[in-house]
């Protein structure tokens, strides 16, 4: 601990011993939560500094490969005809399914009142607008000549030319747009409460920084009235949005004449997917935040167990619509579609395989027992495992349906090059790193939320009852 | 003006939000500075109706226009032929009209939000860090004094006061500050009139 940490920390515990010491009903008091949860807000550390160099690294290599690419062309990639979509639309599609589920996990539950969300919803928040701004990327590495990407944007021009809005692309952007917004002001208005207790118990330019943010947050009752209003607004509005820009991403393949894509299935299959890659990710993070930030008092074996039933719930989800499916094509035996089916289970066998056991036997499994859901190991493992799986599961809808469209005499395959895995690792480690940052400079657990759980945990006394604590307020 | 008192607990910030009444101070006057949100009426009333809903369904109607001139306006002004295609297509008009209407909505409710909380607050109101550590804080509005205005529906809670509005400023902040002494305040901090 620095010499500063040192004097905080006995600055702390003097006003704690004090008589000016708030009775606050709970069972944590509330200085004692600030501090945990305020800690990872302390200067960092050499670790801190280490990981991000190693992340920023790697996301610097993935820009050379990039401009490697707009340098040399779109050759450098795996890409050729027929398959055109390799791994940059395969990337795209898995972190706008991360990204779907932050916001929408939070949302739901936050309209469902479900209190034992309170310390994981920054964290989904957060990793909803880190992934939909890493995904929003890839269509733009994905477009070959980069640098023109400026058509996309609706302005008039001196080359009379208009953004053509029955193509797929625009439909994605706009929507990623509204998405990346909607989101960020989801994330905003959570951490709004906690921007003010930052201020107030921080120095220097970090205070003006946060006294900025907050923007004069004082905690009044008619400011938390307004604020608890626009949250239940805000967390109704989002959900719609979530849904439909994932059921556009699967509008991308759904109509087209594609074999193997063009299917009424695929949006709520592709929702359903989304959902299950962005519980597995807000599981794993919740393990890492909890690890790094000695967060075991508020991130518990019940928070796993609950998150554990959800990934139960939507593996089951995900397994029917897949098994729906390709059901549907085996019993059609429509000839064109069956191929394709054929040629991804002979040519891709063991990806299919580990999707499968990633996606819907090790989950399935695993989640059936409390004790696997309260074992953070096994946690660890199985969220790691549906996002592999997930990833993969992208990859064979893309490339499978591609490689054996309607014209045999034009079936090829795909291998990625150096240059498309170097900008996929960078998109990883990218996101890694502006949450790490992130985590550095916002408290990654919602601090009001918490308290405002401990407070409702708390009893009071009538005559010889105890009675639960009316502070706190239902949405 | 304001001044607030700044309470150990939520019994005596009661007490004092009591005795601030009953010297004749009304409820719109009164406001708490909690950490966590606390259900209405266990400190104060707020029993105002929230308006910046409506401002987001009028964002949401802007959007949605917004939408239907972003696709089906500039496809009719800059028609592309497109086989037997139409030009405006009612399929990418109306995903693209959503979106613009959900986008439009979600940020007018956020302006309406901070607009009706008053945020970014322009000028400084008293406040102390300690009620972000759980302390309770009762903010009272000072009436400039002088003269008493009956506290009628519509009328502003810094006008709305009766007869203790008769008092001067000073002597209204003198009696809150007596009251929420007595109440058990940890300090008092007011603000000075501009």
């Amino acid at each position: 601990m620095s010499e500063r940490q040192l004097e905080e920390l006995r600055e702390f515990r003097e006003f704690r011993e004090s008589e000016e010491t708030p009775k606050t009903p709970g069972t944590l008091q509330t200085q004692k939560i600030n501090d945990d949860l305020l800690s990872s807000l302390r200067p960092p550390t050499l670790r801190w500094y280490v990981l991000a160099l190693c992340l920023g690294a790697v996301v610097a290599w993935g820009l050379a490969a990039f401009t490697w690419q707009m340098t040399h062309g779109m050759y450098v990639t795996g890409k050729n005809r027929p398959v055109m979509w390799g791994f940059y639309i395969t990337g795209f599609v898995f972190w706008v399914g991360l990204s779907h589920s932050g916001t929408m996990v939070s949302s739901i539950l936050r309209l469902s009142q479900a209190n034992w969300r309170r310390p994981i919803l920054r964290a989904a928040e957060a990793m909803t607008v880190f992934c939909i701004t890493v995904a929003g990327m890839f269509p733009l590495i994905h477009l070959g000549r980069n640098w023109t990407f400026f058509y996309m944007i609706p302005y008039p021009n001196q080359r009379g030319l208009w953004p053509n809005f029955r193509s797929a692309l625009l439909w994605d952007m706009t929507a990623i747009t509204a998405y990346i917004i909607g989101s960020s002001l989801f994330l905003y208005l959570g951490l709004l409460p906690d921007l003010a207790v930052a201020r107030d118990r921080s120095k220097g330019w970090q205070h003006k920084v946060y006294a900025v943010l907050a923007m004069g947050w004082r905690g009044t009752a008619h400011e938390w009235s307004v604020y608890r209003k626009a949250s239940t607004l805000m967390a109704a509005l989002i959900i719609p949005v979530a849904v439909s820009v994932h059921s556009i991403v699967a509008w991308d393949f759904a109509v087209t004449v594609v074999p193997g894509w063009h299917s009424t299935i695929f949006p709520p299959y592709f929702v359903i997917g989304a959902i299950l890659s962005g519980v597995a990710a807000v599981i794993t993070l919740m393990i890492v935040i909890r690890k790094a930030f000695h967060l075991e008092e508020y991130l518990t074996p019940l928070h796993f167990d609950n998150m554990g039933k959800l990934l139960l719930v939507i593996s089951l989800l995900w397994s029917y619509a897949y098994f729906v499916e390709v059901q549907t094509t085996w019993y059609a035996h429509e000839p064109i579609e069956w191929e394709v089916f054929s040629f991804m289970s002979q040519r891709y066998t063991p990806q299919l395989l580990i999707m499968l056991a990633g996606n819907t036997l090790l989950p399935i499994f695993c989640m059936c027992f409390k004790r696997l859901r309260r074992s953070i190991g096994t946690m660890l493992v199985v969220s790691l495992m549906v996002n592999v799986a997930m990833f993969i599961e992208r990859f064979l809808i893309i490339v499978p349906s591609l490689s054996h469209k309607n014209m045999p005499f034009a079936w090829g395959s795909y291998s990625s090059s150096w240059v498309e895995i170097s900008v996929n690792l960078a998109a990883l480690a990218g996101f890694a790193l502006l949450f790490t940052v992130f985590a550095k400079f916002f408290p990654i657990v919602a601090v009001t939320d918490v308290r405002e759980l401990e407070a409702r945990r708390a009893e009071v006394s009538m005559g010889r009852a105890k009675v639960p604590s009316i502070a706190g307020e239902e949405d | 003006m304001e001044t607030l008192g700044v309470f150990r607990d939520v019994e005596s910030a009661a007490r004092a939000v009591d005795g601030l009444i009953r010297a004749g101070f009304t409820e719109a006057q009164i406001d708490s500075l909690t950490s966590v949100p606390y259900p209405d009426g266990v400190l104060v009333k707020t029993g105002q109706r929230s308006w910046f809903r409506w401002l987001a369904l009028a964002g949401g109607l802007a959007g949605a226009v917004a939408g239907f001139g972003l696709a089906a306006g500039t496809a009719w002004l800059y028609p592309v032929q497109t086989g037997d295609k139409p030009i405006i297509a009612i399929y990418p008009t109306a995903i693209i009209m959503f979106e613009t209407t959900m986008l439009f909505t979600i940020i007018a409710a956020m302006v309406g939000m901070f607009l009706e909380m008053r945020l970014p607050a322009l000028k400084k109101r008293p406040y102390d860090a300690a009620v972000s550590d759980g302390c309770i804080g009762i903010c009272l509005t000072i009436h400039p004094g002088g003269e008493a205005v009956e506290c009628l529906p519509g009328v502003r809670s810094d006008e709305c006061i009766g007869e203790i509005a008769a008092l001067s400023a000073g002597e209204q902040r003198e009696l809150a500050t007596d009251v929420m002494k007595q109440a058990g305040a940890l300090r008092i901090i007011g603000e000075e009139m501009s």
